[in-house]
């Protein structure tokens, strides 16, 4: 079996789709690490929430509504965290900003508890995206296509804003060092805010896409954090680089793990990421060298 | 350094008599209860000497104090060891585990610390939950309790097991204090407020964190062994990582770096757990809400608002000394 092209291909787009799934979540959480300092256990959460509203509007309305709509809520909620909490943890330490998350995650759990109740919801695939499709000599299901497509053309879209815009050169120069940023007349605030939404609308669309392909579950963000905080710790903090790098490492390593070495795949990711913290503290592609 | 204030003294006498009348009095339920708060404060017992002395934020806790259950279960049930060598076996693995994270995880700080350190749980998590030896996902049982019957202690007695553990966490407090006291202690603090100065000092920097990161393993592994033999069963999700983040909120709820405070925190974690669970399934909702307000409060938890009311009003009895003889007259 192991020889066969056709089982790496499938293996490889596997892989290539958590990648992708990984990427969306993790981007906006490095981005805001790198950006604001701040650690956001909350962003699974986050992720929860945008499956579930996706959920909701997609029995109203459709999944391409929930698709558009579920990113606009969970940036709505990210406005919310960001009045109430975020901009006063600013300046306190790690271990606050991990704690006071800590507490939303409880919270957000809970409440997507009350609102949604405790039994796993499901969403229809799109009827386009519904069959399976020939590529590179193998089937596969034209929705995990969608995602692979999908993930890589929020990365071309964030690596042109990021790297040929104007903003994308204040959000570098906010990453590099805040108050040069803030003395040269950047309203860094204003910027973090900004970044703050783009990046839990990115996680809110996570879980729209990802909501037909897994059951929507209240713990379902709970599942995500874990692997999330891997990939940018792998990837290092603060760099889009560094999310690619790590998503694709744990997508990888995860998918191809789990087929050739069953017993060690779950151990294995987290060697690897001890491994890169003990030769590289800072991660593969840390923001500031 | 440590130091026992008076109210530090007071604090530990009302908690000591408290959970001694607890014992004597209670019935079965309080006395689970009671059992289930002593295995916590030894866990957070640990996890306040590194966090709270070293700042050292581990979220590995709860997982080294899996292996201290797990070890244990292993070696007295499936190695055929006798409980007081597979207790003691089991600690020392704890410990020697905990030296080696601690070894390894000595160059990294802040986040960079709390991720690595959730990196090691999870692996120890991840492997138990496959491993059969470990009984997988299905966890193990038939976990035998310590044998004293030679010196006429029962132990599978819910009351003389309550009280084992309260001896147990003494000990355990007395250990922690003597290290923080000791010159190891006092280095590790050293290190914590200025790690270039103390190395520039010629201290070997990374020894000192692994030999106290180990200690506190140690005794992680106590509440583990202690927790495997109360319930007499455990599984994988004694080791996940909401254990050690739940085992932090209990410092910070009961006041971090100040070695009583995270006992009384286990204290009212414990009760106010069982009190909101028996009035909503939502009670992870308040505990979230309450943590919330603790950490944005800057209070330092429970006990450490205490102190600073404390401290304040010292400070204003010393600034107005006639208030205090007027008071004093009347």
């Amino acid at each position: 079996m192991t020889t066969d092209l056709g089982f790496w291909t499938l293996q490889a787009l596997n892989a290539l789709q958590l990648s992708m799934l990984l990427f969306l979540l993790s981007v906006g959480l490095t981005v805001i690490f790198g950006l604001m300092h701040f650690v956001n256990l909350a962003h699974g959460a986050l992720y929860a929430l945008g499956a579930y509203a996706a959920a909701s509007v997609a029995t109203m309305w459709g999944y391409w509504a929930a698709f558009l709509l579920a990113p606009v809520a969970v940036a709505g909620v990210g406005v919310l965290l960001y009045s109430g909490f975020i901009q006063r943890m600013r300046k306190s330490g790690p271990m606050a900003q991990v704690l006071v998350t800590f507490g939303l995650i409880f919270v957000l759990l809970d409440v997507t508890r009350i609102v949604w109740g405790d039994l796993p919801l499901a969403i229809e695939v799109p009827a386009i995206l519904g069959g399976r499709l020939a590529f590179l000599g193998v089937e596969y299901p034209t929705y995990r296509l969608f995602i692979i497509v999908l993930g890589l053309v929020v990365l071309a879209g964030l690596a042109f804003v990021l790297g040929r815009t104007q903003i994308g050169a204040m959000i570098r120069a906010g990453v590099d060092n805040d108050e040069m940023a803030a003395c040269l007349g950047i309203n860094v605030e204003r910027l973090f805010f900004c970044v703050f939404c783009v990046g839990c609308a990115l996680a809110g669309l996570a879980g729209a896409v990802a909501a037909p392909l897994l059951s929507v579950t209240p713990d379902m963000g709970l599942q995500i954090l874990i692997p999330t905080l891997i990939v940018i710790v792998i990837g290092g903090l603060g760099s889009l680089k560094g999310a690619v790098a790590g998503s694709l490492i744990y997508g990888f390593v995860q998918t191809f793990g789990a087929v050739l070495a069953p017993q060690l795949s779950s151990v294995l990711i987290y060697a690897l990421l001890a491994a890169v913290l003990v030769i590289k503290p800072v991660g593969l592609f840390p923001a500031k060298g | 350094m440590f130091r026992h204030t008076p109210l530090r003294y007071a604090a530990l006498v009302v908690l000591t008599s408290a959970a001694l009348f607890q014992a004597f009095t209670a019935q079965y339920f309080g006395l689970e209860i009671l059992t289930e708060i002593l295995i916590l404060a030894i866990l957070v017992l640990a996890l306040d000497i590194v966090a709270g002395f070293g700042g050292m934020v581990s979220l590995c806790h709860g997982a080294l104090m899996g292996v201290g259950a797990y070890g244990y279960a292993v070696l007295s049930t499936k190695a055929g060891l006798t409980p007081p060598v597979a207790m003691a076996a089991a600690v020392g693995i704890t410990a020697s585990i905990s030296w080696i994270i601690g070894a390894i995880c000595s160059r990294s700080n802040g986040i960079y610390f709390i991720m690595a350190t959730l990196a090691f749980g999870q692996m120890a998590y991840s492997y138990v939950f496959e491993a059969p030896i470990f009984g997988g996902d299905d966890g193990l049982g038939g976990i035998e309790r310590l044998d004293l019957s030679f010196i006429g202690v029962d132990l599978n007695d819910t009351r003389t097991f309550a009280l084992f553990c309260l001896v147990a966490l003494v000990a355990m407090y007395g250990l922690a204090v003597m290290v923080l006291r000791s010159g190891l202690g006092r280095s590790f603090s050293g290190v914590m407020h200025n790690e270039q100065r103390m190395r520039a000092l010629g201290l070997t920097v990374w020894r000192v964190k692994a030999d106290v990161f180990g200690i506190s393993g140690l005794i992680a592994g106590v509440a583990g062994v202690l927790a495997a033999q109360h319930i007499m069963y455990i599984s994988p999700g004694l080791m996940a990582w909401t254990v050690s983040g739940e085992a932090l909120v209990v410092v910070i709820f009961g006041g971090l770096g100040t070695l009583v405070g995270p006992l009384v925190g286990a204290a009212v974690f414990v009760v106010l757990k069982h009190e909101l669970s028996s009035l909503t399934t939502y009670w992870h909702l308040i505990v979230g809400v309450i943590l919330i307000g603790v950490v944005m409060s800057r209070t330092n938890g429970i006990f450490g608002f205490i102190e600073d009311y404390f401290a304040a009003r010292n400070k204003a009895v010393e600034a107005n000394p006639k208030a205090t003889e007027v008071t004093k007259d009347a």
